[in-house]
């Protein structure tokens, strides 16, 4: 069974309309990794603008403030916790809610399970959030994969046993 | 003796009258009927036109207004208040209403609108400076510029703009979606022939 095939949770089929040239190789329904990539691009927007928001309202605050050096390290390890915490959160919190994060959204674009169509549990999307930082690592050759495979799964959709649907509204 | 033949001639008299008076009655109708035939007949029309067109006309009605008739007529229409009993009456209203439903009044400002002279009329009001001081006044117009605050902030207006703003960012998020669509099978064709891949498997047969 596929997933296009089945159509649950408003996942779309044959979405892809990339013209006769261009489609001996679009799979229908799985996303490719402009789509994707945009959409990711669309959530790091999302989240270095808050991040920004809220550290230059800290720093305001600290200037007035004028903590020691310690409790600056002290903080600024803090920062970076809380930091760490909102970027994993927010992948892990969509994708395990909805399947889709706001960039997902605006792309229309949905994560699901691989084997009914789901959206993943929130340690499907804890592994995918890893996944996605290790196929990142090695100058990005984790993400080949989405080209290549007929499903077009990176890495961390292996990993998780997720894949990327095309989901209009 | 005197008194015998003032009677007599006083019966005399009213017998003569009562035999005379079908005949008067008569002489009346045919007086009467003769003058309609003759208002009635082309004569008499031809009669008014050539009065009306004649210079006689002309000096008479100019006389009739250089002198006291025309004072005279209005302080009869002020004393016999005719123009109240003209409201009273209702023959305004009923007038106006004809005017304004009759086709005359369409015709007569169409006619109007399509005279060159009306034309000419507009085009130099449209060129005058006028336009422009009014122009300039409604600008410099502190009310003018509260209205246009009122309108902009009325919810129809905001409303407008945002569904606006909204299609448009529809609109760019739509050709964002389709063009990356169109890359996303572009490149994957290119990478599957660079590294000598067969094609990706059609739609509906894919991990069966």
């Amino acid at each position: 069974m596929t997933l296009a095939a089945d159509g649950r949770r408003g996942v779309a089929g044959p979405a892809v309309d990339a013209g006769a040239a261009t489609a001996e190789a679009a799979p229908s329904g799985y996303v490719g990794i402009i789509t994707r990539a945009i959409a990711f691009a669309a959530d790091a927007a999302v989240i270095q603008f808050v991040a920004i928001l809220v550290a230059g309202t800290g720093a305001l605050i600290l200037s007035v403030i004028n903590p020691s050096d310690d409790s600056r390290t002290v903080l600024a390890v803090v920062a970076a916790g809380v930091y760490g915490l909102w970027l994993i959160g927010y992948f892990v919190l969509f994708w395990s809610a909805t399947g889709q994060t706001p960039g997902n959204r605006l792309l229309e674009i949905r994560v699901c399970r691989a084997r009914d169509g789901a959206p993943p549990s929130a340690g499907q999307a804890v592994v995918r959030f890893v996944g996605l930082i290790l196929a990142a690592i090695p100058l990005f050759l984790g993400f080949l994969p989405i080209l290549l495979d007929d499903r077009r799964r990176g890495m961390h959709d292996m990993l998780a046993g997720t894949v990327v649907l095309s989901a209009p509204r | 003796m005197r008194a015998r033949v003032e009677s007599a001639i006083y019966t005399c008299g009213s017998v003569a009258a009562a035999a005379a008076r079908p005949l008067v009655r008569r002489v009346n109708g045919t007086a009467l009927a003769a003058l309609d035939a003759a208002l009635d007949s082309r004569l008499a029309t031809d009669v008014v036109d050539r009065f009306a067109a004649s210079a006689l006309a002309e000096r008479a009605l100019s006389g009739a207004l250089k002198g006291p008739l025309v004072e005279a007529v209005a302080r009869d229409l002020v004393r016999y208040k005719v123009a109240d009993r003209l409201l009273s009456e209702g023959l305004i209203e009923q007038t106006t209403a004809r005017v304004l439903e009759g086709p005359e009044l369409e015709r007569v400002v169409e006619a109007a609108l399509e005279s060159p002279t009306v034309e000419r009329l507009i085009q130099s009001t449209i060129e005058s400076r006028l336009v422009d001081q009014a122009v300039l006044r409604l600008l410099e117009s502190d009310d003018l510029w509260l209205l246009v605050e009122e309108i902009a902030r009325s919810p129809a207006v905001t409303d407008a703009i945002a569904s606006q703003s909204v299609g448009f960012a529809d609109q760019v998020a739509d050709g964002v979606r389709g063009r990356s669509r169109v890359a996303d099978a572009w490149v994957e064709t290119r990478a599957r022939r660079l590294l000598r891949r067969a094609p990706a498997q059609p739609p509906g047969s894919e991990a069966q």
